[in-house]
Order: C-alpha cells, then sequence, then structure tokens
C-alpha cells in the first residue's frame, strides 16, 4: 500500500456546529492535491484536524497505512514527517526569520544539519538571507510567505499541507507561490493544498476535491474538475 | 545629589528581587496562560527551604542555602503545575487563576502553622558590612543581593533568546497552536518554565531573606504584588521589558522613600500601573493576544 495519508468520513464539529461532514480524501506520495472551497467550507477545519489541533467527531485519519493520527499530539504527528504552512502564515512575529526557520527544525536533533538547510533557503531566497536578522513582523506578505514556507521545509517533510498559501498576496506574488509550490512538489514532497484560488490550484495540482459547506460535492483529475459546469459556476467566476 | 545617588543605588538592588520575582509571573503567563497567584508564595516556600537548610547545616554557607531555595521552591512549583494547571489547561482561564489562589492559600497558612504567623530571623550569611562605591555606599548583603538577582535575570534572557528550549518557549508564547504542529512538545515546556520560574523565585528569596535578616509565611503578598504591577505596566511581549521596568519601579519606590515619604512607597507603584494602563492599555512593550 503507496498511500501516504487516507481521511475516511471526517467530521468536525465546534459545539454543535458542524464544521467538516463525511470527509474521505487521500494522497500518495509525491503528489499534489488541492482542496477547492469557499470561506467557511471547511477547508482550515480539515488541515487543523490532520494536525491533531482539533478532535473529530467521527472518522479516520492513517498514515503511511496503519499510523493514526487520531491518536497523536500535534507535537508526534510533526515527527512523522508532516509539516504546515498556515493560513495567513502565522510566523512567530516576534522573533527572527532565522529564529523562524531554526523552530522549523526544532524536532531535528542534527542542529547542525538545520544549519545547513537554513543556508539552503537563503539561497533559494535571497531576500530572506538579506533579513535574516530583522523580525518576522516587519516583513511585507510576500516576504512572509517564503519565511512560512521556508519555516515548513527545514524538517525536510515527506507532505506539506498548505492552507491557502495565496491569502492575502499581491496578484504577482500569488504567481512566485504556486511556482514555488510546482517547485517543492518537483522535489518529491507531496502537497495537500486548500485554497480558494482555484484557477491558479487548478493548473499545479494533479487531483482536486470541490469543498461545499463540509461536504465534498466533486474529485477527480484536476484538468477535469476545471471543466465542470459547478465548478466553474461556483468558483471560477460563474461566466462559463 | 548624594542622597539621589544612594537610593538611585537602594532602589536596583530590591528592584533586581522585583524583577526575579515579575519574569516568574511573566513566563507563568505568557507561556501557561495562566495568572499564577501562588508564585508569590512559592517564593516565600523558597525562603524557608533556603532557611531549614542554613539552619540544619550552618556551616555550609551561601551557596547551598540559595541551592536549598531553588529546590524547595521547584519542587512546589512542579507539583503545582502537575496536579493544579496541568489538569485545568484549556478550561476557563478563570479556573486556573481560582486553583493556583487556592494553593497561594494553602501554602501561607500551612507555612504559618510550622513556623507561626511572626517573622522569624534569617541567617546572617554574608558579613553586615559596608562598602564603600564612591558617592554611594552599599552593604556586602546588598550588592550580593544585586549581583545573585542580576545573574538570574542574564540567564532568563539568554535561555530565551539563543537555545532551542528558550526559542521553543517563545514560539508556545506567540503561537501555541504552531509551535506544537512544528515539533515542540508544550506539555514539557509548559514544565520546564514553571520550574524555571520557580527555582528562580526561590534563590532571589533566599537573597532577599538574608538582605533584610527576617523570613515571614506572609512575605509573598508584598513582592507578589509589586512583581505582577511590573508584568502589567511593562506588557508580557518582552521579558526584558519586564526587567527593565522592574528595576525602575524599585528605583522610584527608593526616590519616593527618599525624597517623600516612606508610608507613599507602596502607593507609588499602583499610580505608576493606572498611569500606564489608561494611556497604553497593552503596556509599555506591548502583549501577546491584544
Amino acid at each position: 500500500m503507496s498511500e501516504l495519508l487516507r481521511v475516511t468520513d471526517l467530521a468536525v464539529s465546534y459545539g454543535s456546529v458542524p464544521a467538516v461532514d463525511g470527509v474521505s480524501l487521500a494522497i500518495e506520495p509525491g503528489e499534489l492535491r488541492v482542496i477547492l472551497g469557499a470561506n467557511g467550507a471547511g477547508k482550515t477545519t480539515i488541515i487543523k484536524t490532520l494536525f491533531g489541533l482539533l478532535r473529530p467527531r467521527a472518522g479516520q485519519i492513517r498514515f503511511e497505512g496503519q499510523i493514526d493520527l487520531l491518536g497523536l499530539k500535534p507535537h508526534q504527528i510533526h515527527r512523522l514527517g508532516i509539516a504546515w504552512v498556515p493560513e495567513g502564515r502565522q510566523l512567530w512575529n516576534t522573533l527572527t526569520v532565522t529564529d523562524n526557520l531554526r523552530l522549523g527544525g526544532f524536532a531535528e536533533a542534527d542542529k547542525a544539519l538545520v544549519g545547513q538547510r537554513i543556508g539552503a533557503m537563503f539561497e533559494r531566497f535571497p531576500r530572506l538571507r538579506e533579513r535574516q536578522d530583522q523580525i518576522a513582523g516587519s516583513l511585507s506578505g510576500g516576504e512572509q510567505q517564503m519565511v512560512a514556507i521556508a519555516r515548513a521545509l527545514i524538517s525536510a517533510p515527506r507532505l506539506l499541507l498548505m492552507d491557502e498559501p495565496s491569502l492575502g498576496l499581491a496578484p504577482l506574488v500569488v504567481r512566485d507561490v504556486f511556482n514555488l509550490v510546482r517547485e517543492i512538489n518537483k522535489m518529491g514532497i507531496a502537497i495537500l493544498m486548500v485554497e480558494q484560488n482555484a484557477r491558479q490550484a487548478l493548473k499545479v495540482a494533479n487531483w482536486a476535491y470541490l469543498l461545499d459547506t463540509g461536504h465534498i460535492v466533486e474529485s477527480g483529475p484536476a484538468d477535469e474538475i476545471g471543466g465542470k459546469q459547478s465548478v466553474q459556476a461556483v468558483f471560477l467566476g460563474g461566466h462559463a | 545629589m548624594e542622597l539621589f545617588l544612594q537610593q538611585l543605588a537602594n532602589g536596583l538592588v530590591i528592584g533586581s528581587t522585583y524583577a526575579v520575582v515579575a519574569i516568574g509571573f511573566a513566563l507563568a503567563f505568557t507561556v501557561l496562560r495562566v495568572i499564577n497567584f501562588a508564585h508569590p508564595d512559592i517564593f516565600m516556600v523558597g525562603m524557608f527551604a533556603g532557611l531549614a537548610a542554613a539552619a540544619r547545616w550552618p556551616a555550609l554557607g551561601l551557596l547551598v542555602t540559595l541551592l536549598a531555595g531553588a529546590a524547595g521552591a521547584g519542587l512546589v512549583g512542579f507539583a503545582l503545575e502537575r496536579t493544579v494547571i496541568a489538569p485545568l489547561r484549556g478550561r476557563d482561564v478563570l479556573m486556573t487563576l481560582i486553583g493556583t489562589l487556592g494553593v497561594a492559600i494553602v501554602l501561607q497558612n500551612g507555612m504559618a502553622l510550622i513556623v507561626g504567623p511572626d517573622p522569624v530571623a534569617y541567617p546572617s550569611l554574608l558579613p553586615r558590612r559596608f562598602i564603600d562605591l564612591g558617592p554611594v555606599a552599599l552593604t556586602v548583603r546588598q550588592i550580593a543581593n544585586f549581583a545573585i538577582c542580576l545573574l538570574l535575570l542574564a540567564l532568563v534572557s539568554f535561555y530565551v533568546r539563543a537555545t532551542s528550549y528558550g526559542r521553543a518557549t517563545r514560539a508556545i508564547a506567540e503561537r501555541p497552536d504552531v509551535a506544537a504542529a512544528f515539533g515542540v512538545n508544550v506539555a514539557r515546556i509548559c514544565q520546564i518554565t514553571i520550574l524555571l520560574a520557580s527555582m528562580m523565585a526561590g534563590i532571589a528569596a533566599v537573597s532577599v531573606g538574608m538582605l533584610y535578616g527576617s523570613a515571614s509565611a506572609f512575605v509573598g503578598l508584598l513582592y507578589g504584588l509589586k512583581a505582577f504591577i511590573c508584568m502589567l505596566v511593562a506588557g508580557n511581549r518582552y521579558f526584558e521589558g519586564v526587567m527593565v521596568v522592574a528595576l525602575a519601579i524599585g528605583i522610584m519606590e527608593a526616590l519616593v522613600t527618599g525624597y517623600l515619604s516612606s508610608s507613599l512607597r507602596d502607593a507609588a507603584a499602583f499610580f505608576v500601573l493606572i498611569g500606564v494602563l489608561y494611556f497604553r492599555p497593552n503596556g509599555l512593550f506591548g502583549s501577546y493576544n491584544a
């Protein structure tokens, strides 16, 4: 069984209000899958539940076939090789860029290796090297997104969970971010991304799920999903 | 001018003690999100743990007394975290607040049962001698108290800025969920944080017991109140901000005592608190979750 992650019949509620109901999805190593949905569809809820930050009402989450994520704490889930690019970046704004990256490698015992990986990130993002001693809160939105992505890559994850990486960024920066997503995926890291920007996300993903008020209403190869009437109507502006 | 400099020095000495206690409050509040009302009484337990060690092994001197203070306070702080704070984690803030207040009452009155309600003499671990430092004169004990507290503050600053666990501690203070999702064992860091805060308080308590030559089961209230004010005035965003404010409040109290009246001393800190909160409700240096 080569599956990296499988979610089965997941249901999560906030109090008595259901946020996600009966969601099933899966991702294989090296894949890039996207969950599309509008605000409040339950995208972030799924990501937080995968990380053990929310407790589901029902359902199963398995990593590599046999590991049950529901029994684990967030820090244990991270150590399986899962990293997170949270919605709205969520950097440690009072810490320097370098300290944010170091914390990305907190679980790695070999600190020299962490140092090497931070150096490699500075090679890839020269802007971050220039700003390495600035506090993260002083960076522009685009730079902060670079830090958030670099922070997640420091642990050399096998699965990257990206929560709306394009949120609140200028259109040119959005294009950079999606190019970066594709680049990371080419390195062999599986990515499960949630997005509202359907047009861009469908260009980079190989599989898409459509989430509407807590339910998956469509799923299929990204190029097929992009052509569907319902998808065009809901997510792509409705002028099909 | 001489009075001014002398009171400045006296203020720094007592302000450094406020700073150590205040950092303990600030660590608990930012990292564990609990207003630890038992912290001043953990300080008090440290004072008596040092006293007991000094009485039992009088020959061992200052260092062992300080370590005994750290051990006694650390033990109580750790037990408090395990039995009251951790089980109430994630519940309403009011629950932990009432829980720690209950522990504070038990510690105070428990100690009063053992040692009596009146102040008792503290062993003189260092000579009562004045040392001239240019225009000001300080006792050996004052200098020792200042040096001990300053060392503790420097160690905390180093810990939170330059070590892996310290960075994780600040990461939890700002975003606990993200810290956990990046591999930080939040429960473990919380235990370490309370242990650290308590041990520091225990050391500072022995030092200040020696400084004034007395200990009391109710000594925590005075230092706790001042330290709490220091944290509110500074805001909890930067631990160093809390330290600076604590030193400033110590100096201000000494100046009020020197130039106005010692009866106004304890009121002065409250005036500062009211003034600062009126204009900067998140404190001088800002707060998390604000």
